[in-house]
């Protein structure tokens, strides 16, 4: 008999072949995919998450957790239309200008996703404008940007300037990360939040979404 | 004869006394960019990074790649460019794997970015061990000898070489940092595999290094946390002993490149036995500060590096500046064991004339030994 905790473990322990076995299990069962999410999946990543601030987890046990989350909301997606996917907040993420890095955009962007948000990756290199123009669409809480090089941390400057131009700065959070970046240089530019690494963005996100 | 910024450099790492604070610095990110954008300050237009460190009047951080040419057996490489990408297709008996790669030195970076790695899903794994195995290094030094030349006593050139360590290598080369993970939960005996085979193409390095005049090769480089603690206990720690025992005993000291945030990775790098820890980036770039980093390791190692890169940046003033180095040296007192260096490097829009100031900052506060 299908039981959360099991499920839960499934993620914790990052058994991404459990965790779709358990999901299908419990869809078996009766489980409403929405409390599958809530009260498995997203209870599971945040266990993880109090792991990984407290030091007993690293990078890659948070990347198999959330990749236990993703391969079984997979099998939930096509149950669940986007108005029922119970979410923690929206986010539209991407690398600044100028900068293809994206491991740790990655790794942010799975984390996020397993811990419950919806997640609008724009990739890499990414202009200011395109920035500014994927907030309109997509209406996000939050907007995560991205920049490994000292050489392309500025152009994070430029896409909060974009935004101002366009009048939408007062409708998204800003958060920003990546190695060269510090929280005295988000607060340089203007930033709403600096997150120094993945388990972080996590907890920075509920708090700027108040969850 | 007064003592060369070589010599300092050199006595500092083998924990010998100066009378002064050694300074490295580096600053090709900065050199790069504006050669590429033809940005240079008047003055320095046409100069090279040498010439402009001597300018500065500190001592000079040059680094070169490897001391190699790599050939592969019963292999057929085929390379396709396309400025700035550049795809190389491997194909073997086993079947055939490719990478991309993109280089623009004119925006900073000195090495290419690897956008596709050749490890794509398991299918994968018999042409790669095929690579590895028919992997052969010729050896090939003029570069190094020319860049060593224009350097002369006035600093060092760090080779980059070996690079990473094969568990390292196998992760940052060959499958990419998530995929490694992935393959070492999934496959663990096939990662495993790849691991004793890549010991044998980092041996090649190791015995062509051994030989060649560098006085204290990079072993490893770019870390940070996200080297899982486990990982390097397992296949890092012992690999750097036995490297280290190899090295030490054909006179060579052996240096990590630590650029990333170390928190973890702190109490087991004495377990390495590696001397020298270079481009040390601490807080605010990092979580730890340069005096924790000393309690940690007291005498042990010796650190380079402490200043680092965005200090450099307008976002800090002059005066901010200013307290951070002179806290800098309060913080590594009485401050043998250290060289002054960035962490890691000076950013496009650093000031060029903070060099120099760190070298006058030192004149003035960094005899040793630092009295607090």
């Amino acid at each position: 008999m299908f039981s959360y905790s099991t499920l839960i473990q499934a993620v914790v322990t990052g058994n991404h072949i459990k965790s779709v076995k358990l999901v299908n299990e419990a869809l078996k069962e009766g489980v409403s995919p929405q409390d599958i999410v809530s009260s498995g999946l997203q209870a599971g990543m945040r266990i993880v998450g109090d792991k990984f601030s407290a030091g007993d987890f690293f990078v890659p046990e948070m990347l198999l957790a959330a990749r236990a989350v993703t391969r079984a909301t997979e099998v939930l997606q096509p149950l669940l239309s986007a108005s029922d996917m119970p979410t923690l907040g929206r986010v539209v993420i991407g690398t600044v200008f100028g900068d293809i890095h994206d491991i740790g955009k990655n790794l942010v962007t799975m984390f996020l996703r397993g811990a419950g948000f919806e997640v609008f990756d724009l990739g890499v290199n990414i202009p200011a404008d395109n920035f500014a123009r994927a907030v309109k669409e997509y209406n996000p809480d939050i907007l995560g940007l991205s920049a490994l090089l000292t050489t392309t941390m500025s152009a994070m400057r430029d896409v909060i300037k974009a935004l101002e131009m366009a009048e939408l700065r007062s409708k998204v959070k800003v958060i920003v990360g990546g190695a060269p970046v510090t929280q005295h240089f988000a607060e340089h530019i203007g930033a709403d939040g600096y997150g120094a690494d993945g388990g972080n963005a996590i907890k920075l996100c509920r708090n700027l979404v108040g969850k | 004869m007064a003592i060369t910024q070589k010599q300092k450099i050199l006595a500092a790492a083998r924990k010998q006394a100066v009378d002064k604070l050694p300074f490295g610095a580096r600053i090709d990110v900065w050199y790069n960019y504006h050669s590429g954008h033809d940005t240079l300050p008047e003055k320095y237009r046409g100069w090279n990074i040498p010439d402009i460190l001597r300018d500065q009047g500190v001592g000079i951080e040059l680094r070169h790649g490897y001391l190699w040419k790599v050939e592969y057996r019963d292999t057929e490489v085929v390379v396709r460019e396309d400025p700035p990408f550049t795809t190389t297709e491997y194909r073997t008996p086993k079947g055939t794997v490719s990478m991309k790669t993109m280089f623009t030195p004119q925006e900073g970076p000195w090495v290419p970015y690897e956008l596709e790695l050749p490890f794509k899903s398991a299918d994968d794994y018999p042409a790669i061990e095929h690579l590895l195995k028919n992997t052969v290094l010729v050896p090939y030094l003029d570069d190094y000898l020319k860049k060593v030349e224009m350097v002369g006593e006035d600093g060092m050139v760090i080779c980059s070489a070996p690079e990473y360590s094969p568990m390292q290598e196998i992760m940052r080369k060959i499958m990419g940092y998530e995929m490694f993970f992935y393959e070492l939960n999934d496959h663990p005996s096939k990662v495993e595999h790849l691991y004793e085979l890549m010991k044998g193409v980092v041996w090649q390095k190791l015995k062509i290094l051994a030989e060649s005049p560098v006085e204290m090769p990079m072993v490893c480089g770019n870390w940070s946390d996200d080297i899982h603690t486990p990982v390097f206990r397992k296949y890092f720690v012992p690999w750097f002993q036995e490297v280290g025992e190899f090295l030490h005993s054909k006179g060579k000291l052996t240096l990590a490149h630590i650029d990333g945030e170390m928190k973890r990775l702190i109490p087991m790098f004495l377990e390495t036995g590696i001397d020298v820890a270079e481009a040390w980036s601490p807080a605010p770039m990092t979580s730890v500060t340069t005096a924790e980093l000393r309690k940690a390791w007291g005498d042990r190692v010796t650190v380079w590096g402490g200043v680092p890169a965005i200090l450099f940046e307008p976002q800090y003033s002059d005066e901010e500046f200013d307290a951070y180095v002179k806290h800098l040296l309060q913080e590594i007192a009485p401050g043998y064991n250290f060289i002054v260096g960035m962490g890691d490097n000076l950013a496009f829009d650093g000031k060029i004339e903070r060099v120099g100031r760190i070298a006058e900052l030192i004149d003035k506060y960094g005899r040793l030994p630092i009295e607090v």
